[in-house]
């Protein structure tokens, strides 16, 4: 019950005027971000958090949260009106919530996905109520060790879990990692890498490459498809949504099975976008009438939404306890609370248990007023689309540009987002995952203060990693998340069982 | 003018694996050892390069493997094609004037000169319209940077004679 307590005074601080205002403009904010193409939740945080600097981090993180929560509503809102995903995290909702509403069912898919989706995100902030004090607690026993194990575990996810090639995963670590070592080391207090450039030695923000890479990036995307929008009706009807409302108590076992799917994803390294994709693929395979699947079926459009947003409230949780963000967006929110003076981890809830309970209690409240204000102002944000790209696309390169130059006000960040623009492009064109290298980004600088303690402790043994068992146990999950799945599939592979043109990579 | 995978696949690791030696050449410079009290400031980096490099090559590895595998069916797929090269690169062609135009004068004029130029070009709007809707959107920035947020934003020569500072 002491966690019920800690809410109750958590709301207390996040239900007051100013608060609640923050949470109407951040998700307003965040459905522009969200439906608009090249500006997506990590690069729409990235933009807001020099807009912050002058909030208290409270209230900041509640505008960046329901900045987040708008983006993922946003994100669905275009892949059912013009079947482009505005987010990553949608792209499962295409399949069946464009079908559906391309037969004249809009508002249906609609009230469909933003229903399913805040169901979704209150399971994930239920399970963050009911596990952040005993994570943050067991989070009080690790050492240097035991976090630089955490990183790694972190690291070792992505390489073995993603989806990616898992060496094309390693480079992109490995670069940001890299990037992220530029400048002024920490320990030492040496200036690295920055080569004689005197406008590297404050070392490159990853608010400026997060802006570039996802930024831009995604934008040239959208230019060389020479994308043009081919919307449906957006007008919401009232007596349809009450009936959709109504009909969905029927699908409990999807929600609740795609629920749990998002929780796991969403805690370890999985991201919203992968527990939205398997949401869908289970669904489909636990449905009897498969076939009908990308025609407009319902669960295929409360599937994906319910585990997208419950895998993107839950990947709050481990950046909260432990300071391991599970999704790019989360990443950058990290390095905003960093940047803000606070540190993410365990300390955070003895110390700021006002900025933690008020964030957790502000995901239930900004969440509802997501879901209500969405299905308000859907065909305001949908007119959006209709502005030609030609005016449209070169207003979000100017923001880009504006957003990367509010983070530290210098020129020289105008072109690292230009040039992080173009690679962000090129990688994500030949599948390089993007989401690692932010995380490695934000992580480098810890993960690499907590291997250089733990090897002062041990004077350099690189046994201290499997000193206890807590830290062994961690090193072994994480060598075997490194290593198990790429034996399955070889397995798979020697015994022949799937053809290779089947093979999931 | 066509881009194919392969090349890009090719470049692409050449550049990472450019990136992780430069990392190493840095970290060498600095020491990658052990010092009295822990690691030298170098060792992290030295480490991280030679990891990028490896997977570098492996990737430029994997890159060749397949196109000598697919060589078989129809040559290499396609990168980019003639027409969405050219659309990108007036795209990346006209974002770079911007970059350049706002180093030099400022991001109010840069991004109304940016954003009119492409509504009157690409989007076929009339030059003034055009015009108006680039000034109306940096009096947008104007508002929300400066008045709203109180964030100064880049300057160029014009804005002061504007009483803009």
């Amino acid at each position: 019950m002491e966690n019920f307590d800690l809410l109750m005074h958590g709301f207390g601080i996040a239900i007051t005027p100013f608060h609640l205002m923050l949470m109407v403009v951040g998700v307003l904010l965040g459905l522009v971000v969200g439906v608009l193409p090249g500006l997506g939740a990590p690069n729409g945080v990235s933009l807001l958090i020099p807009l912050t600097f002058t909030l208290d981090p409270t209230s900041a993180i509640i505008l960046l949260s329901s900045m987040y929560w708008g983006a993922l509503f946003g994100g669905s809102t275009t892949s059912i009106l013009f079947n482009i995903p505005g987010e990553p995290s949608s792209v499962a909702t295409t399949f069946d919530g464009y079908p559906m509403a391309r037969s004249g069912q809009s508002t249906r898919a609609l009230t469909l996905a933003f229903m399913s989706a805040g169901i979704g995100a209150l399971i994930g902030v239920v399970v963050i109520t009911l596990l952040a004090g005993w994570a943050s607690r067991f989070a009080l026993r690790f050492g240097a060790p035991e976090y630089f194990a955490v990183y790694f575990l972190a690291f070792a996810a992505f390489i073995g879990m993603g989806s990616a090639s898992p060496v094309k995963t390693v480079v992109s670590l490995a670069t940001g990692l890299l990037l992220a070592s530029v400048g002024m080391d920490n320990v030492t207090g040496e200036v690295r890498l920055t080569f004689g450039f005197s406008d590297l030695l404050g070392g490159i923000s990853f608010l400026v490459v997060v802006i570039g890479l996802f930024g831009i990036g995604e934008l040239l995307a959208t230019v060389q498809e020479g994308l043009r929008f081919r919307g449906v009706s957006s007008r919401i009807d009232l007596r349809d949504m009450l009936r959709t409302i109504a009909e969905l108590p029927r699908y409990w076992a999807t929600t609740l099975r795609s629920g749990l799917i998002g929780i796991w994803m969403g805690i370890t390294p999985g991201g919203p976008t992968a527990a939205s994709f398997m949401s869908y693929g289970i669904a489909r395979q636990a449905s009897r009438k498969g076939a009908a699947f990308g025609s407009g079926r319902p669960e295929g459009i409360i599937a994906p939404e319910t585990a997208d947003h419950s895998a993107g409230t839950c990947a709050m949780l481990p950046m909260l306890a432990l300071g391991v963000p599970s999704s790019a967006t989360a990443a950058v929110m990290m390095g905003g609370l960093m940047i803000w003076g606070l540190t993410p981890g365990p300390m955070l809830f003895a110390t700021k248990p006002d900025f933690v309970w008020g964030l957790i209690a502000s995901m239930y409240v900004s969440n509802i007023v997501g879901v209500i204000l969405v299905l308000l102002t859907v065909p305001l944000f949908a007119a959006l689309l209709r502005v030609p790209f030609s005016i449209i696309g070169p207003m979000i390169v100017a923001i880009c540009f504006v957003g990367a130059y509010t983070v530290s006000s210098a020129t020289f960040d105008l072109w690292l987002v230009l040039v992080f623009g173009l690679v962000g492009y090129v990688l994500s064109r030949l599948e390089y995952p993007l989401a690692p290298l932010v995380l490695a980004m934000v992580l480098g600088h810890k993960a690499e203060n907590a291997f250089y303690q733990s090897m002062v402790l041990s004077d350099g043994s690189l046994g201290i990693f499997f000193a206890n068992p807590l830290v062994s146990s961690i090193m072994v999950i994480a060598l075997a998340l490194l290593i198990v799945p790429k034996l399955l599939h070889i397995g798979a592979r020697l015994r022949g069982r799937r053809p290779a043109s089947q093979e999931i990579r | 003018m066509t881009v194919r995978r392969f090349h890009a696949e090719v470049a692409t690791a050449i550049g990472t694996g450019a990136l992780g030696a430069a990392a190493v050449i840095g970290a060498l410079e600095l020491g990658h050892g052990w010092s009295e009290s822990g690691p030298e400031s170098g060792y992290f980096p030295f480490y991280v390069g030679v990891i990028l490099i490896l997977a570098s090559l492996w990737n430029l590895g994997a890159a060749i493997v397949a196109r000598q595998t697919a060589q078989g069916d129809d040559g290499a797929e396609l990168f980019l094609d003639r027409e969405r090269l050219l659309r990108l690169g007036r795209f990346i062609g006209t974002m770079l004037a911007f970059v350049i135009l706002t180093v030099v004068m400022g991001i109010y004029v840069g991004a109304a000169s940016y954003v009119a130029w492409n509504a009157w070009r690409s989007g076929g709007y009339r030059a003034w319209v055009a015009l108006a809707i680039g000034c109306g959107f940096s009096v947008a920035l104007y508002l929300v940077f400066e008045v709203a947020f109180l964030v100064p934003l880049l300057k160029g020569p014009i804005e002061p004679l504007l009483g803009i500072y």
